[in-house]
């Protein structure tokens, strides 16, 4: 063993350089795959170990409106015998209420309780942080109003609720199981006791609302008991709403950002670790040829080749456990700012702590990578005999074709003698052409989040319609409200409801009803087929026909209570929303189920930007005042739902930008180190005639930028086609199946620019060395 | 005769830990234009160092060296790379071809480095080719591919491509064999009758025979030198002298 390790420290202190590159890399592929492993076992986590501290059971129904008819008897009826246990509780809401968020606002039902929400035997709120000392008109919201919201105890909050504007101070910051993101279609906010009694006697006849955790016996099924409840509440109360939330579901919603990081995350980790094994099959490959004399001479003297190949490997070894050490040790530091946009939108307070999977995994996996790679390339070695070996008799040069012949080429003398290297550097530049292709390709990915969720972001991922404005007015009043929208500057009106029905007894189903779909602005909703365009037609998120099977074509039974239709499948649709539970139907094929005209509409029309909605809502609310039952600035919901997705793509960018950047030097440092090594000898013959060592250096870079541009321009090009379709698959769990992303062209071109410069000037840096070679020291070397 | 290199106390030390080796000692030397000048000596008299710090391959510890006009012992390493370019040719003992690089691309490689006119320089390359024998269908071969001969004679083109002040060459036959040996001599002779001066460092004192003048190094210092006519093929007394120095040398 004392030999080996004889060998091993004689090997690292050769090949310093070397060895401090592939320990660079080894710790960025170790540092990622902790990053992606402590998103998904201890961040993505959080929120469902969050909701069982809080006792949070398997779902929760919401019922708001007919108030008379439901009581707590007929709740406990509803439930029967599927329940394990379960927990009553009343509060206040207001749907789709516009709750100020970041620099916008959000869309969604505000459900208002008061103190006693801590007291709730399910699904209890518990206090994060708060400020005791303001102790009346104060609100406590939900976590995540800290965490993406830019919201801090002591900050006003005003909000509308039911006409009348509320002006409240932030006392704190709560953690509640259910009605805690942006995306989970309702916020909790407890309110001090005097304000919820104001606002309970004014609002609880048309407002009051009833939350009903609950906790499932083993073996029910809970699709099947959502539709049970939902049928019994709308047959006994035709006019309530009913609002059942899984926990799954709510977890999911909850989780869904940190998912898409992970899925980014794994993608670098992938190209990084690409980029490790040609660097290592490389280094191995370089070493045997450079030790060639001193793998004969320990060969002569009686090493076996065993000995050599285990001295070899115990150095990658020790590379690869140094590196994924610190690498691993490293995730731990990034992932406080990856958790910062990461982590934030589940709404939960996160600390990174010490996870020993998330430790062990990157440095096992690493290192046995390594392993495997450094076996699989020192075979070669065992052939070398000793003699061969010491007269340097391995040949690592078969020259067949006299490329870029100087005579015939027109080009500069530095020029065609930098391609005369690239081509006896085939390999070198076979690396940096793949290296460079990967890199295109994450910065191009970084730059499509970017662009589509910060510069200009694609409201229909969000969406699935966008508009300018979206009012919902009573049934008496539509007509004149339509009228009075395309009166008052809006474009575009068209009516666009929604409603629950259910299939085959167990699903619920999230359904638009359209008065004419070629009205909507984002027909990209639909990925496959067509729109329901006669009152038998149906258009279903993809997701869920590849689940139950359904072609274009196919018919689908549809119920609503004791009503039902059978629709033909036209299309389907993407969509992130309602996971993936939708479909849209015409105005007269929703007819065959409930009638419409009872029910409010909702109108969305077009505006010339964020101010022009305001403006066109404060006309119509002053024009129909509680007619309209809501109102909401499109651009504004959107900047409040994107703005957790901006800072994230930012942020994405930087990251992807800094390794990539890191990831080129190291593999240019490496390649080069060895060119200049291989090429010691021709430098010191171009010296002695007369070369400059400026002229063998901006030839040695040149030699890697045709591989270089080659690939950017190539890799441009792929990832460019490619992008969307990857995002498809990265995507299609959350519902989306054709992504339209926009790629910016002038955005590419500026990526390819950068990473050519930045190859460029590396590769002239790193070749100074050669300015340390002197031809009058080859010559004394021979 | 116009002197190309005038040496004014020349030294070379080198230093190894703590003790010191002068390899050359105060050493006053001029080279003429035209000479085929002959570097004799021992092994580890200071030969080579002496030849490859006249041609500002290696920098001298002290002293200075004027070679057509300008004082080389100043100029850094990028300085002395554009001054070799234009001013000398070497002919190495171990050919020192760039293997990736096809006969006749290592000559070009050199002779681009002072001409824009690439054609001319083509020309001039290939009628060098052919004037050291080196047929037509070896023009496209890589060093690897040809003989050893044949590739000094290729180092010769190299050097003499830029039609330089001053050809060195450092035991140019040293790796050959007789025969080849010959045909290597032959070419420097070739055109050292044409007018290119030549400085020559050689043990062999068949090759020596081609010089007329004969430098005899001994313990860093030039011991001697002797004056000969031209070579001409066969002239015995002039081998008799030459033998004669180099008896009183002590070779």
């Amino acid at each position: 063993m004392n030999k080996l390790l004889l060998l091993t420290r004689s090997h690292l202190r050769k090949n310093k350089g070397t060895s401090i590159g592939l320990l660079f890399l080894m710790l960025i592929a170790s540092m990622l795959i902790g990053v992606s492993l402590l998103l998904m076992l201890d961040a993505v986590p959080l929120a469902k170990k969050e909701a069982a501290r809080l006792d949070a059971g398997d779902g929760i129904i919401r019922i708001t409106g007919g108030k008379e008819a439901i009581d707590d008897d007929f709740i406990v009826d509803c439930l029967g015998d599927d329940v394990e246990r379960y927990f009553i509780s009343k509060g206040l809401q207001y749907s789709d209420c516009s709750i100020p968020f970041n620099d916008g606002t959000v869309l969604l039902d505000a459900v208002v309780v008061n103190s006693s929400a801590y007291d709730r035997e399910m699904a209890r709120a518990e206090i994060i942080s708060e400020d005791t000392s303001v102790t009346s008109d104060y609100v406590i919201l939900p976590y995540i109003f800290h965490s993406t919201g830019n919201v801090e105890i002591g900050d006003d909050f005003s909000i509308e609720l039911k006409g009348t504007k509320e002006n409240l101070k932030v006392r704190g910051f709560s953690s509640t199981p259910y009605f805690a993101g942006t995306n989970l279609g309702a916020m909790e906010l407890i309110l001090d006791d005097d304000t919820y009694a104001k606002l309970y006697e004014k609002d609880s006849e048309t407002n009051s609302c009833t939350m009903i955790p609950y906790e499932l016996k083993e073996g029910v099924k809970q699709s099947r008991f959502s539709l049970k409840v939902d049928s019994k509440i709308i047959v006994k109360a035709p006019d309530s709403q009913v609002s059942l939330v899984t926990m799954s579901n709510t977890v999911t919603g909850r989780t869904f950002m940190s998912m898409i990081i992970a899925v980014s995350n794994i993608s670098t980790t992938a190209v990084i670790l690409v980029v490790i094994l040609l660097m290592l099959v490389s280094s191995i490959s370089n070493y045997v040829r450079e030790n060639m004399k001193t793998i004969g001479a320990l060969k002569a003297v009686g090493y076996t080749s065993k000995d050599l190949n285990r001295s070899l490997v115990i150095q990658f070894i020790t590379i690869s456990t140094i590196g994924s050490i610190i690498g691993a040790g490293c995730s731990y530091l990034l992932m406080p700012l990856i958790a910062k946009f990461a982590v934030a939108q589940v709404g939960i307070p996160y600390h990174v702590s010490f996870n020993v999977i998330c430790t062990v995994i990157p440095v096992v996996s690493v290192i046995l990578y390594t392993f495997i790679l450094a076996v699989l390339s020192l075979r070669k070695t065992r052939k070398i005999e000793p003699i061969v070996a010491l007269r340097e008799g391995v040949a690592d040069h078969n020259f067949k074709r006299n490329h870029f012949a100087l005579d015939k080429s027109r080009s500069g003398l530095n020029v065609n003698l930098g391609l005369k290297t690239m081509m006896a550097n085939k390999k070198q530049n076979a690396i940096t052409f793949f290296v460079v292709g990967g890199i295109m390709f994450l910065c191009i990915m970084s730059l499509l989040m970017f662009w589509n969720f910060n510069l200009k972001p694609k409201y229909e991922i969000m969406a699935f319609e966008t508009c300018g404005a979206a009012i919902t007015a009573e049934p008496e009043y539509k007509d004149e409200v339509r009228k009075f929208l395309s009166d008052n500057g809006g474009s575009n009106v068209r009516e666009l409801d929604t409603f629950h029905l259910t299939y085959n007894d167990e699903e619920r189903f999230y359904v638009y009803i359209t008065e004419d779909a070629s009205k909507l602005n984002n027909q990209n909703g639909l990925y496959k087929g067509k729109f329901p365009k006669y009152d038998n037609e149906v258009a279903l998120s993809g997701k869920f026909a590849r689940e139950y099977d359904f072609e274009i074509g196919d018919e689908i039974k549809l119920d609503l209570g004791d009503k039902s239709y059978t629709y033909v499948i036209t299309g389907f649709l993407q969509s992130a929303n309602n996971l993936g539970r939708e479909g849209i139907v015409t105005l007269s094929g929703a007819k065959h189920v409930f009638d419409m005209d009872k029910y409010p509409s909702t109108f969305y029309v077009d505006t010339d930007g964020r101010e022009a909605s305001d403006e066109l809502i404060k006309k119509c609310s002053d024009e129909f005042g509680d007619h309209l039952l809501s109102k909401a600035n499109f651009y504004e919901s959107m900047e409040g739902s994107l703005s957790t997705f901006k800072n994230l793509a930012t942020m994405m960018l930087i990251i992807i930008a800094a390794i990539s950047a890191i990831v080129i030097i190291l593999v240019l440092f490496l390649l080069i180190k060895v060119l200049i090594y291989n090429k010691r000898k021709d430098y010191g013959i171009y010296k002695a005639i007369g070369y400059t060592s400026r002229d063998l250096i901006l030839q040695t870079a040149l030699s890697f930028m045709p591989s270089i541009v080659i690939s950017s321009i190539v890799f441009s090009f792929v990832s460019y086609f490619v992008a969307n379709p990857y995002m498809n698959i990265v995507m299609m769990a959350f519902g989306i199946c054709k992504a339209d992303f926009d790629i910016p062209v002038p955005g590419v071109a500026i990526i390819a620019v950068c990473v050519n410069v930045l190859s460029f000037a590396f590769a002239l840096f790193e070749a100074r060395k050669i300015k340390k070679i002197e031809a009058y020291n080859m010559l004394i070397a021979e | 005769m116009t002197n190309i290199i005038k040496t004014n106390k020349l030294c070379k030390t080198f230093s190894n830990g703590g003790s010191q080796q002068h390899v050359l000692q105060n050493i006053d030397l001029e080279i003429r234009e035209g000479d085929f000048t002959i570097i004799m000596g021992a092994s580890g008299a200071g030969k080579s160092t002496l030849l490859y710090a006249l041609s500002g391959m290696d920098k001298p510890t002290l002293g200075n060296i004027d070679f057509a006009g300008k004082e080389i012992t100043k100029m850094n390493s990028d300085e002395l790379a554009l001054f070799r370019r234009e001013n000398c040719g070497f002919v190495f003992q171990q050919t020192y071809l760039v293997d990736s690089m096809s006969v006749l691309d290592n000559v070009l490689a050199a002779g681009y480095l002072i001409s824009n006119d690439r054609k001319a320089t083509v020309a001039k390359a290939k009628e060098i080719l052919k004037s050291v024998d080196i047929d037509e269908s070896l023009w496209g071969k890589f060093p690897t591919q040809i003989s050893g001969g044949e590739a000094q004679r290729v180092g010769i083109a190299r050097a003499l491509v830029n039609s330089p002040k001053l050809v060195f060459a450092d035991e140019p036959t040293g790796a050959l064999n007789s025969k080849t040996g010959k045909a290597v001599l032959d070419a420097l002779t070739k055109f050292n009758n044409k007018g290119q001066s030549i400085v020559m460092v050689t043990h062999d004192i068949t090759s020596a025979r081609r010089g007329n003048r004969i430098l005899y190094v001994r313990d860093g210092e030039i011991a001697g030198e002797l004056e000969l006519g031209k070579y001409v093929s066969g002239n015995k007394e002039r081998h008799q002298m030459l033998r004669d120095f180099l008896g009183e040398m002590g070779w």
